[in-house]
């Protein structure tokens, strides 16, 4: 009788446990905070859809609610995406602003993780602009910032395996690409078809057409399966590079056809 | 000793089934006092009536008011053979000395779009109460779709005419644009005779006389013009009077609907706000609770991902 009793009571307290346990609310967060996070969603998926002119409006948005709170890594977060965006408008100067101003902020305490990111982001900017030695000073520093909970690994391999591929290294480059490869496989398709890309150009630049062409192709189908013109159309031209060192000029010249059609929008 | 054992047995049950009887008994007992009640059964009521063209929102059981009290309630409705319709209201006896038989049955929504019911409009006390059988007069209250119509039939000749005053004004042979052409043309005779007045007065007063007579004619000019518009402005005038007059008609009638329903329409949309507004609290909290929490996605600003993709330079 009395066991029959204990379990019961065990049972109801067990129960009342769960039910309170279930009852918590998310802590919450004040309207201006949860205002700016709503800005930078709804820019999120515009960028996600490459409607870049609304991403940038929105993050601005964001950003002027999160500097009004002084939310901090809210004002990283916004600034870096700030520089994405202006960065995809090609409006490089306006990125490299955004970057700077996160890089050499005084007054405010950012992330090493945000700081590591700002870092990458302004290396590869100064890659795209030609500027090779910038951008191996700016790697550097990425590298030093990136220690703990950093995802930044496989992207600045990458951007390793870029600059090598400027400077002609294709031993070097195939090193950083494999190794970012190796690195961003199941984790990020967007770095491992970068990674495979590189490692095609690498090889293309050894004259090892055959592998730069299968690579490429294997780059190809991740970025369709992420939808992203810009690197199709790089794949497809990488494919008929290949080719043409493959001496089929037909198919080379079929591949560039397809690249043609690519319209970014 | 087994006998005995049987007859006490027997008498037990015998109480049982007596008792089960008699509590059944009294529970129908209640059962019917409470129909009696709720029916008004044992209420003293007086039954009156009142004739409406028709059913419409008529319903038997319907409330009763009177300044806000129920004081009855619709017995009975039912067609007449004239088509008409008869509603019979009973009225409780407490109330029917405040009700005078020029009062008047009014049909009304509680609320704007609320409940229908019968109100009792109070007429002057110094006339008789109402008794058994009187019949009162009926008329409707205006509802939201009544008064959506009384408004568009109110606003459409005002329409009309702002129509017409605007195809009027663009007509290029319309009074006003020729009034306006008119104008101008006054306009220019006047600057070209100050213009030649100041040539004028520069080379002294040799072509006085010819001045005179450009000056006159440009004065007959004008006079031509200030007649036209003489005619044209007192129709203007009128069409303006008219459609004044609407505007002036048609904001009586809107000032006296919102008066009506000035008492109701802020109640209705306080109260649909605080209900949109209790409806989004709950969401808010419902969404915020398991299990529903890990149903939405909570908005989070997130870092754009690095592309660490740089294209080749261009040959």
């Amino acid at each position: 009788m009395m066991d029959r009793l204990r379990l019961s009571s065990a049972i109801v307290l067990s129960g009342l446990l769960f039910l309170t346990a279930c009852g918590q609310t998310a802590p919450l967060r004040n309207a201006r905070l949860e205002l700016a996070a709503e800005y930078s969603q709804s820019a999120q998926r515009a960028y996600d859809r490459g409607d870049y002119h609304v991403a940038l409006r929105q993050y601005e948005m964001a950003l002027q609610v999160d500097v009004a709170v002084e939310n901090i890594a809210g004002i990283a977060i916004d600034m870096l995406n700030l520089a994405r965006v202006n960065q995809m408008l090609g409006r490089w100067e306006v990125a490299n602003a955004y970057l700077d101003k996160l890089l050499q902020d005084s007054a405010l305490e950012y992330g090493t993780p945000y700081l590591a990111t700002a870092a990458t982001q302004k290396s590869l900017l100064l890659l795209q602009q030609g500027d090779v030695k910038g951008a191996r000073l700016w790697l550097e520093k990425a590298s030093a910032w990136c220690v703990a909970e950093c995802s930044l690994a496989s992207v600045i391999d990458n951007a390793r395996a870029a600059i090598a591929l400027r400077e002609k290294d294709s031993d070097q480059a195939l090193h950083w690409a494999e190794r970012a490869a190796s690195a961003s496989r199941g984790d990020s398709p967007l770095e491992y078809a970068n990674a495979l890309r590189y490692m095609s150009e690498a090889q293309l630049m050894r004259a090892e057409f055959a592998t730069a062409s299968r690579l490429a192709d294997e780059a190809l189908v991740v970025d369709k399966s992420l939808g992203l013109p810009e690197k199709i159309k790089q794949d497809l031209l990488l494919l008929a590079a290949a080719y043409v060192g493959l001496g089929d000029t037909e198919q080379a010249k079929r591949y560039r056809e397809r690249a043609s059609r690519i319209v970014a929008r | 000793m087994k006998l005995n054992n049987y007859n006490q047995r027997l008498l037990n049950i015998e109480q049982r089934t007596k008792r089960f009887l008699l509590g059944a008994l009294g529970a129908m007992l209640l059962a019917l006092l409470l129909i009696a009640i709720k029916q008004d059964y044992l209420v003293r009521s007086t039954a009156i009536y009142f004739f409406a063209p028709n059913a419409q929102g008529l319903n038997q059981g319907m409330a009763v008011k009177f300044i806000g009290f129920k004081v009855g309630s619709v017995k009975e409705v039912s067609m007449q053979p004239n088509a008409t319709v008869r509603v019979k209201v009973s009225l409780d006896d407490e109330y029917v000395h405040l009700i005078g038989l020029d009062a008047k049955a009014r049909l009304i929504k509680e609320a704007l779009v609320g409940e229908s019911v019968v109100e009792i409009i109070p007429g002057s006390q110094q006339v008789q109460q109402v008794t058994q059988n009187s019949v009162l007069q009926f008329e409707r209250g205006q509802d939201a779709s009544s008064i959506a119509e009384s408004m568009a039939a109110q606003l459409q000749p005002i329409l009309n005419d702002i129509r017409q005053i605007t195809a009027s004004i663009n007509n290029p042979n319309g009074e006003i644009q020729q009034t306006l052409k008119n104008l101008n043309q006054v306009t220019g005779d006047l600057r070209e005779t100050v213009k030649q007045f100041t040539q004028l007065g520069v080379s002294g007063n040799q072509k006085l006389d010819s001045v005179h007579g450009k000056l006159d004619k440009a004065l007959d000019s004008v006079n031509a013009n200030l007649e036209v518009m003489d005619k044209a402005i007192p129709r203007l005038v009128d069409k303006a009077d008219a459609t004044l007059d609407n505007v002036q008609t048609a904001t009586t009638d809107i000032k006296r609907m919102t008066a009506d329903t000035a008492g109701e329409l802020p109640a209705f949309i306080h109260n649909s706000n605080a209900l949109v507004q209790d409806s989004q609290d709950m969401l808010e909290g419902a969404k915020q609770s398991w299990p529903f929490s890990g149903w939405f996605r909570k908005p989070e600003a997130q870092v754009l991902p690095v592309d660490g993709y740089v294209p080749p330079e261009k040959p």
